[in-house]
């Protein structure tokens, strides 16, 4: 709580004047009504709250910087924990000074990164992001939709995000087709990375497996901490894939017999790679599907020879290689979904899913408003609502 | 007469092996990956053949899955060996294992299966028609 | 106690928690009156509305001021365990957030109406907050009851599979009710342990409850004798009609491996004959 007291009065309307003005910045980045509300709410209190600290005529860049940063902030909160979290305001503490170090350097990065764009898409980006030009007015000025324009807007920033983390890797991309690859990754254009076959060139270039799991990790929904890749090319990978995936799923809860089909199933296809493609990689993820029920989805990839036939591969008891010829209906059986990608002479993507069966069982339960004592004001919030207990203070 | 086996291969293999009078009693103690699996079949097919042993069992209870190939080979294994003139019991699969193998439909054909070690010894008995006492003396016959 | 100074800096939040600190008696007798008033609640007593009114009051509170609904979700989450076994229906838990949040809107009409601008803006304020926090007790309740639902599932499923062990070394699984895919995994699952747990040679499984057997029943039961098999347990299968023999033949389900007898009482014998346990009547030494 701040001790800053002042009278109500012409402080509050210079406040007020400000509120279409960032409801706009607020509202065009964020559609929730609701959510919207919030955080006009929260600038102004922030506002507020600097007002002694900030000069009058900078008072509205300050909210508009305010409010731009909560709604980025509350993107981060987003990705973090979706759905359950009910930001009501941010909590994150109030910035150090090695903090304010650290984005300076940011914003030089970030500078580079723009240097190397063409200058028009500079501008167009600068346009919309600084000077908050609407998609609609930059249409206009270039002749051209705001359909378009966005469209642009997302490539451009697309690029900027590659541009960026090489620049913060500091490395140049070894080949011609690094950059386009990374900037459909990074735009999440999944026909673009299928047109370059992006899957294939990350395996082979370390300098974009590197760069690419930066940006799959800003794009991820779900939060994706604790991805694990397990690289595939001899028997003993196929060992610890399954090691990997079970203590994976062990931390979500599912039932040993759970972790047994996941575990096979993994054993089933980290098989095929190591026997047929020499090498490629698995990615076990944590995932939640739309009410919360986690999974674990497995992707494994190779650059192999593809699959010929794959309905005949999917079939119980097709097998090229002398074995029972179990290792993708096998794994199918096993697990809730399942999805093989091939092409010939390219690779293969097997991506395979399983839901737990309960959740909830491993909630925690904590005692009945224990830990909510109000510390300073004398209510009595602290006292364990029981059934015995009646209302106090009345 | 009885302790580890030194594996022919790059990687210890993690298992013990021990010749208990007519049977070699298999204990595999971590997951197996395939390269070791053919291994440990090679060897034991060699030493049912060297020892005339006469019943095999594979307590397999630390394995983390019996997948297709972990079954192919053990099923290979039983084949071998009955040719020999040994029996295979594999002892120690535990509850989600089995559920794992059924949903795959994998089969154990020609080898026998019993809950663990005790019920194996007891399983190859009937198996073999020797009783523990001959499975003894035959054992420590062949032991010098 | 929050004093009554004027804490007029700006933030409204801030304001707002005060004078719902100072006026907290007031207006949690009125809500507590209020739900009484509207049949809510109605199989707690007046004294147990009253004291969990006051728990939500102070976790109200405390969200508006600190904007954490951390502690108001263990807190229903809590509440919300207490009393779904006494029947509390969701309309009434959203009932009784969505009356709370009248009351103090009310109260804060009456402070501010004089002065409509700040009445408007201490509106705005409170509003998104009152119905986050709504939602936050609202979707706690009803995870919680899917929650007890998941497991009341859970145990019927388990109540309706036991495994009983009749002898030494000898479960009976007799299976009453509809056989779908989820409770044959279930059923196997168990039986599998109780095999490990009782180290059980032979079970006998019985199927004379089961309505229905269909291609997908009979695969699952075939599982369920191979996995057991895997186990070193042999499974006698008991009670299965002509026609359920018919289907799994027709579906090329090799009979041979599984071992059926007529019914529970001969699959019994038949077991004990396996495990070399002799029955005789003991009608004789009665006498």
């Amino acid at each position: 709580m701040t001790d800053t007291r002042s009278q109500p009065g012409p402080d509050d309307e210079v406040i007020v004047e400000l509120v279409p003005m960032v409801r706009k910045i607020v509202a065009s980045r964020i559609r929730d009504p609701e959510v919207v509300d919030d955080l006009v709410q929260e600038t102004l209190a922030r506002v507020m709250a600097a007002r002694s600290r900030v000069q009058g005529d900078t008072l509205e860049p300050y909210a508009a910087v305010t409010a731009r940063n909560l709604v980025a902030s509350l993107a981060r909160g987003n990705d973090r924990a979706r759905a359950k979290t009910h930001l009501l305001a941010d909590l994150e503490p109030s910035e150090s000074p090695a903090e304010d170090l650290l984005r300076q350097e940011e914003s030089s990065l970030l500078a580079q990164a723009l240097d190397r764009l063409p200058t028009e898409e500079r501008d167009l980006l600068l346009a919309h992001e600084v000077h908050d030009q609407d998609t609609r007015s930059l249409a206009e000025h270039r002749d051209s939709t705001p359909g378009a324009v966005a469209a642009q807007l997302s490539r451009v920033r697309a690029k900027l995000r590659v541009e960026y983390l090489l620049i913060q890797e500091q490395v140049e991309p070894p080949t011609d087709r690094c950059r386009p690859v990374l900037r459909a990754i990074s735009a999440g254009d999944r026909r673009r990375q299928r047109e370059l076959d992006a899957g294939a060139h990350l395996l082979g270039c370390d300098c974009c497996s590197t760069i690419s799991a930066a940006l799959l990790d800003r794009r991820a929904s779900a939060p994706r901490d604790d991805d694990v890749r397990v690289p595939i090319s001899r028997d003993a990978d196929v060992v610890t894939a399954r090691q990997r995936g079970r203590e994976a799923a062990a931390r979500l809860g599912f039932s040993s017999t759970e972790l047994t089909l996941i575990a096979t199933a993994i054993s089933e296809i980290a098989r095929n790679i190591v026997r047929f493609a020499d090498h490629g990689d698995m990615v076990i993820r944590t995932v939640q599907d739309d009410r919360g029920r986690p999974g674990v989805t497995i992707v494994a990839r190779d650059v192999g020879p593809g699959i010929p036939q794959l309905r005949e591969a999917l079939q119980d008891g097709y097998s090229t290689y002398d074995g029972l010829g179990l290792g993708l209906p096998g794994a199918r059986r096993l697990m809730d979904q399942f999805d093989v990608v091939t092409e010939l002479g390219k690779g293969t993507t097997v991506t395979m899913t399983t839901w737990a069966r309960r959740t909830g069982a491993d909630q925690p339960t904590t005692g009945p408003g224990r830990d909510t004592g109000s510390r300073d004001t004398g209510t009595r919030a602290d006292q364990p609502p029981t059934r015995r207990s009646r209302g106090d203070d009345t | 007469m009885p302790g580890p086996e030194p594996p022919g291969a790059d990687r210890p293999l993690n298992v013990s092996i021990l010749t208990q009078g007519a049977y070699l009693i298999v204990s595999i103690h971590t997951a197996l990956d395939d390269s070791q699996m053919l291994q440990l079949r090679e060897h034991l097919i060699a030493q049912v053949g060297r020892q005339r042993s006469r019943g095999i069992i594979v307590d397999v209870a630390a394995l983390d899955v019996l997948d297709s190939f972990a079954t192919r080979t053990l099923t290979e294994l039983a084949e071998m060996a009955r040719l020999r003139g040994a029996e295979t019991v594999v002892v120690g699969i535990a509850p989600e294992i089995a559920v794992a193998m059924v949903r795959l439909s994998l089969q154990l054909n020609f080898v026998h299966t019993a809950l663990d070690l005790e019920e194996g010894l007891e399983l190859l008995g009937e198996l073999t028609g020797l009783s523990d006492r001959e499975a003894l003396v035959r054992g420590s016959r062949r032991a010098d | 106690m929050m004093t009554e100074q004027a804490d007029m800096n700006g933030l409204l939040l801030p304001e707002l928690v005060a004078h719902l600190r100072e006026h907290r008696t007031a207006l949690r007798q009125e809500w507590a009156t209020r739900i009484t008033d509207a049949h809510l609640l109605s199989s707690m007593t007046a004294q147990e509305v009253f004291s969990e009114a006051t728990a939500v009051y102070d976790n109200y509170v405390e969200v508006l001021e600190t904007g954490s609904v951390e502690a108001l979700q263990h807190y229903a989450r809590d509440l919300s365990e207490r009393i779904i076994p006494r029947g509390v229906e969701t309309h009434e838990v959203v009932g009784i957030v969505l009356l709370l949040r009248d009351v103090l809107a009310r109260s804060l009409f009456e402070k501010y109406h004089q002065d409509f601008a700040l009445l408007n803006r201490v509106l705005d304020a409170y509003e998104p907050a009152a119905n986050r926090i709504a939602n936050t007790v609202a979707v706690s309740f009803v995870d919680q009851r899917e929650r007890v639902i998941r497991q009341q599932q859970d145990s019927i499923l388990e109540l309706s599979t036991p495994v009983l062990q009749v002898r030494e070394r000898l479960l009976i699984l007799p299976i009453i009710g509809v056989l779908d895919s989820p409770r044959a995994n279930q059923l196997t699952e168990q039986l599998l342990l109780g095999i490990r747990s009782h180290r059980a040679k032979v079970v006998v499984v019985d199927i004379t409850g089961v309505p229905d057997v269909d291609e997908a029943v009979a695969n699952s039961l075939v599982r369920t004798v191979d996995a057991s098999r895997l186990m070193g347990a042999d499974v006698i299968i008991t009670g299965l009609s002509a026609k359920i023999a018919q289907i799994l033949v027709t579906i090329g389900v090799d009979l041979n491996k599984v071992h059926t007898v007529g019914d529970l009482q001969g699959g019994i014998e038949e077991a004990e004959r396996r495990l070399g346990f002799q029955v005789t009547r003991i009608s004789d030494a009665r006498t």
